[in-house]
């Protein structure tokens, strides 16, 4: 079984290691570039939303590669991305590629864990177990290391450095096969970022938190790598979803990941009554948390036509002005910019710097 | 009191209903201005760029009702009806009171009416309004129950192909509907001549294609060229069920009526062709277009043509469509 997936940040190094455990052949599409997006947004629908599309991409490109099984997550959700695995795997077979689907949430979980029947040696649930274990590890090491690096980026002597110890510790735990080597693979790529040259700087770095729908705020690809953006400009980025979390919360096995969604939900219902089907609660509970924890500002990031987040887009203007913390509203699409994304991050810094002075 | 309710999204599908639980309860009912351009303009200057017409238009209905009325009723409808799985409307229509709310400023303050089936029955939720209106709750039993007989022979009305105003008029009586544009009333008297060979059926949100402001008129454009119009209230809700077999696992329920109504419209003999109409920057519509056009359109069915409408749609781009798409099923039928 040569199994394939849609990326999602460092997302494909946890799941390859699940699905590589449990025997299947795993096939990663290169990142998302332009090119990804431009194919997935020949065949997709019009006005869907970008996530879709560059899905579609990666999908399409795994299947070029020779892959013959797609793996998808799919719900019956208020928000589109429960559609998503349904509508593009139909939309591939009408192209003309041929595999299996492997839609999780849909086809239940019998089904999925009795796929890998043939393909994992010796028992079944022993397979899965260790494929989850191995999961986990490499989860928590991926986020350790981004973590890691963020915390590094704007105070690292020579611009880079950060990103790249952290390129490169992300290769060696996607590399590492054995639980063990995994963890010994996160401590040496941790000890190299923690030994990077620094400087201190000459101010207090500003600290921007970024909100929004959660894969604008999570793939580099989609927002132009933000979050290095902000750390090599010497500022302070924290995105308030990550991939690990993203990853867990449907699991339901991390109890402060459960505690901290139920806090946002309470904080956010004055403002948002009822569940809208995305992450509505941690873009406003975000800002208000960035508002009382002293942050400079807020950057909401969201795909073009996003459902859940523009209904936020309209709502942030009153937390704004009453929580006083400037927000930056930026709507991605297949026709963003590099530059216009840096022209407007640069202002908004400046804008920062500026407020603070005074 | 008076109580302001916007004509737009879905007071097409439930206007009797309020209307009558509101005067049942002792509020005088006030309805905004049929759709134009300053009206379309003012709500697309205080909404969100990217939203879809749809919520522009609710937006500028609510400003042109703000100032006529003392309260402004506001629906927020969750879910419409009781199933074993999650079931929602669409996140916008979720959101809509919380989006009002904190985003237009000098509006008189807004009761909501929260139409959750799926945690709350009905009967609650009208007496959380009457809470809400500070009218005594025993009222709201008794309204409740007239205005769902109201909004039943409303429904009946419409199943047997009356347009949403002329049913209103009929079940309402000649209070709310002056001045509006019809879309059989408006038709030149000349296009009578012309025989009506082709019968078109049109799928999508009554929100766009009975605010005949923003479709540009549809209805009476098909009848213009000859087409007998079939609306997707006309499909019996078991119909639309027995569809919606084939194709599970939505949860959205105006989308599902939409697959159903289209799977229906596809399969049926008589009809010869389907016009889907979408509201640009719908969310739901987005996929499940995709999915009445990749899971129930076959080689055999009828020609199925999408209509997508927005702010910026010109009527002449909707006519030269809607001439094509007529000329397109004659021409196939003088051919086989």
């Amino acid at each position: 079984m040569k199994v394939s997936f849609p990326h999602m940040g460092n997302a494909y190094i946890p799941l390859s290691a699940l699905l590589s455990n449990l025997g299947a052949d795993v096939i990663v599409p290169p990142r998302p570039t332009r090119k990804t997006i431009d194919m997935g947004a020949l065949h997709a629908p019009e006005f869907v939303c970008l996530p879709f599309k560059v899905n579609l991409g990666d999908n399409l490109r795994a299947l070029q590669m020779g892959s013959d099984t797609l793996a998808m997550v799919s719900g019956m959700w208020a928000c589109r991305f429960g559609y998503y695995g349904r509508v593009q795997h139909q939309i591939l077979r009408d192209v003309g590629f041929e595999f299996d689907s492997i839609l999780l949430g849909r086809d239940g979980l019998g089904k999925v864990y009795n796929k890998f029947r043939d393909t994992v040696d010796g028992s079944l649930l022993r397979g899965w177990a260790h494929a989850v274990r191995s999961f986990k590890h490499k989860a928590e090491g991926m986020d350790a290391l981004e973590k890691a690096a963020r915390k590094m980026r704007p105070f690292e002597r020579e611009r880079g450095s950060a990103s790249a110890a952290l390129a490169q510790g992300l290769a060696l735990l996607d590399e590492a096969r054995t639980i063990k080597g995994t963890d010994v693979v996160l401590r040496e790529a941790l000890a190299v970022i923690d030994s990077l040259e620094t400087d201190e700087p000459a101010e207090v770095p500003l600290k921007i938190a970024v909100v929004g729908e959660i894969y604008a705020v999570l793939e580099p690809a989609l927002n132009f790598d933000i979050e290095r953006q902000l750390g090599e400009m010497g500022i302070m980025a924290y995105p308030v979803m990550s991939v690990y979390k993203w990853l867990f919360r449907p699991l339901k096995i991390d109890p402060s990941i459960l505690v901290d969604e139920r806090l946002a939900r309470r904080i956010a219902k004055p403002y948002i009554a009822y569940v809208l089907g995305g992450e509505e609660h941690q873009t406003i509970t975000g800002t208000i948390r960035a508002a009382r924890r002293g942050y400079d500002g807020v950057i909401h990031l969201y795909p073009f036509t996003c459902m859940p987040e523009n209904i936020c887009r309209t709502i942030l203007p009153q937390v704004e002005a009453e929580f006083d913390i400037p927000v930056l509203n930026l709507c991605l699409d297949e026709h963003a910019s590099p530059a216009g994304m840096a022209t407007r991050l640069e202002a908004f810094v400046d804008l920062l710097r500026e407020r603070r002075r005074r | 009191m008076k109580v302001g309710v916007p004509r737009a999204l879905s007071y097409y599908r439930y206007f009797p209903l309020w209307k009558s639980l509101l005067e049942g309860m002792g509020a005088q009912v006030v309805l905004s201005s049929p759709t134009g351009d300053k009206l379309l303009e003012n709500g697309v200057r205080h909404c969100v760029d990217d939203i879809c017409v749809p919520v522009k238009l609710f937006y500028g209905h609510v400003l042109d009702v703000a100032d006529k009325c003392d309260v402004l009723f506001v629906p927020r409808l969750v879910s419409i009806e009781k199933a074993e799985v999650d079931t929602y409307t669409c996140p916008k229509l979720i959101g809509l009171p919380d989006m009002v709310k904190s985003s237009i400023e000098g509006i008189p303050p807004m009761v909501e009416f929260v139409v959750d089936i799926q945690e709350r029955s009905i009967r609650s939720s009208a007496r959380r309004l009457a809470t809400e209106l500070g009218m005594p709750h025993a009222r709201a039993r008794g309204a409740l129950a007239d205005a769902l007989l109201v909004q039943a022979s409303y429904e009946q009305r419409l199943l047997a192909g009356v347009t949403p105003e002329k049913a209103m008029k009929e079940v309402l009586g000649n209070g709310n509907g002056e001045g509006k544009k019809d879309a059989s009333a408006g038709r030149p008297a000349g296009s009578r001549a012309r025989p009506r060979d082709v019968r078109i059926a049109l799928v999508g949100h009554e929100y766009l294609i009975h605010d005949y402001y923003i479709s540009h008129n549809l209805p009476a454009k098909l009848e213009r060229f000859g087409a007998e119009v079939t609306y997707m209230a006309e499909v019996p809700v078991d119909v639309i069920e027995r569809e919606l077999a084939r194709y599970p696992g939505i949860s959205w329920s105006y989308e599902k009526e939409l697959l159903g109504a289209a799977s229906h419209f596809l399969g049926r003999e008589d009809i010869d062709g389907v016009m889907l109409v979408m509201g640009f920057a719908c969310g739901p519509d987005s996929i499940i277009g995709e999915i009445i056009t990749r899971e129930v359109l076959t080689d055999d069915s009828a020609p199925l043509t999408t209509l997508v409408l927005d702010e910026h749609t010109g009527a002449a781009g909707v006519e030269t469509r809607v001439e094509a798409f007529v000329d397109l099923i004659r021409r196939a039928r003088n051919r086989s």
